[in-house]
């Protein structure tokens, strides 16, 4: 290296160690592994449905019709109803049929999974609108399942809860949240970690590493909305635990 | 798996480093840089058959995720006060980075950041910088050249600046 090469007091960098240093000082950082090229594609296809989405309710809603919108009943949180499966607007006697759940594309590479209360999600169905959004799951109402190790990362680096950040509870244990406070939360909370309260509940996908899915138990009582998340391995044996109307379950 | 669909694992595994690295140095951060570049690949493989057309296809992954990264500024400016569940705000500096350079980065414009990025990062010589950008290449090595006196300065302040006569 020569003196113009030299970073020190009075030297001057030549255009090529200047570009160097810009090179290196970025080269030397540890790179997050590329993610799974089917939540790419299942990326796009997303993107691609959003955009069909949108004109056809701009369409729909040009032209006067009757637009329906699925309220979250205590969150108060609305999706169109193209998002959002069994939400059709009725005009006959017949009871209302609301939407149990929905799963929408969310800023940042995102997805947001809603269960509205009072009613119950068919797993299978929550299941598949997940893998469209490339996340894989394993979903189940009435019970919670786990494999025996929990992959990394957290799934507090996977799940944001619409609460405070989960609080472990006795180190892998199960988490608990806490008081309603809007933001941001990421934890790397390695056990499952449970939200009771109202919101939404974001989801990134990406960071499921290949081999990996997202366990989600709720409840079958559709007036109470605690789900609860892990990571488990896919093919490891599952150890499932019932998840009873009120408290928490066995284990916890 | 088709042939095109083959064709795009292959430049996907072997694009998504370099072009990483270089949307981290035009961001400054790593964790906002990882999601600009997941969705620029996403758009890339929705329009494969045109990208892989594309005179430099990292380089138009690259500037897709730099739009794509205003476009959620923009977006989640709008959003803000209905935003109550969003995601975190990207840090202004991710662990591991040098602090020093992404201030230096930061302070060129847009254009020369960019410049600096394709040259660095995606190895792109000169013509095919030009081509990608739709600049003569004479106008890629001005900005070169500017962004490039500009570090310099940024990073060892006591060399003389240079002054355009």
């Amino acid at each position: 290296m020569n003196d113009n090469d030299e970073l020190s007091d009075g030297a001057m960098l030549r255009d090529s160690a200047v570009l160097s240093a810009v090179r290196e000082s970025i080269s030397g950082l540890p790179m997050p592994a590329a993610p799974r090229l089917e939540a790419i594609t299942a990326r796009g296809r997303a993107r691609q449905r959003r955009r069909v989405g949108g004109l056809s309710i701009a369409s729909v809603a040009g032209a006067g019709a009757c637009a329906a919108l699925v309220v979250g009943l205590a969150g108060g949180w609305s999706s169109p109803a193209g998002l959002a499966p069994k939400a059709a607007p009725r005009h006959d006697a017949s009871p209302i049929q609301l939407a149990a759940f929905s799963v929408v594309a969310g800023p940042h590479g995102t997805t947001t999974l809603t269960l509205y209360p009072g009613q119950v999600a068919k797993p299978s169905a929550v299941r598949q609108a997940l893998a469209k959004h490339g996340i894989p799951a394993l979903v189940t109402a009435g019970e919670f399942c786990r494999t025996a190790d929990q992959p990394a990362p957290g799934v507090g680096d996977v799940v944001v809860l619409p609460q405070q950040p989960p609080r472990p509870v006795g180190g892998t244990g199960p988490v608990r949240t806490g008081a309603v406070r809007t933001g941001a939360v990421r934890t790397g909370a390695p056990g499952p970690v449970r939200t009771g309260g109202p919101g939404p509940i974001v989801i990134y996908g990406s960071r499921i590493p290949s081999g990996v899915k997202l366990s989600i138990g709720y409840r079958q009582n559709s007036q109470d909305r605690e789900i609860s998340f892990s990571l488990i391995k896919a093919g490891e044996p599952l150890t499932c635990t019932s998840i009873p109307d009120n408290g928490p379950h066995p284990g916890d | 798996m088709s042939h095109e669909q083959t064709e795009f694992a292959e430049f996907f595994q072997a694009s998504w480093e370099p072009c990483l690295r270089a949307v981290i140095a035009s961001t400054g951060s790593v964790q906002l840089a990882e999601d600009q570049v997941a969705e620029a690949f996403a758009r890339a493989w929705l329009s494969w058959r045109k990208v892989r057309q594309h005179p430099a296809p990292r380089a138009w992954v690259v500037r897709t995720a730099l739009n794509a990264g205003v476009s959620w500024w923009r977006r989640r400016a709008r959003e803000l006060p209905l935003a109550g569940h969003d995601v975190t705000a990207p840090r202004d500096v991710d662990d591991g980075l040098d602090a020093a350079l992404l201030t230096a980065l930061r302070h060129l414009p847009d254009r020369q950041r960019e410049v600096i990025a394709l040259r660095v990062f995606l190895e792109l010589d000169t013509d095919t910088i030009a081509a990608h950008l739709g600049v003569a290449p004479g106008t890629v090595r001005v900005h070169l050249s500017r962004a490039v006196r500009t570090l310099r300065h940024e990073l060892c302040p006591s060399a003389p600046m240079e002054v355009n006569q």
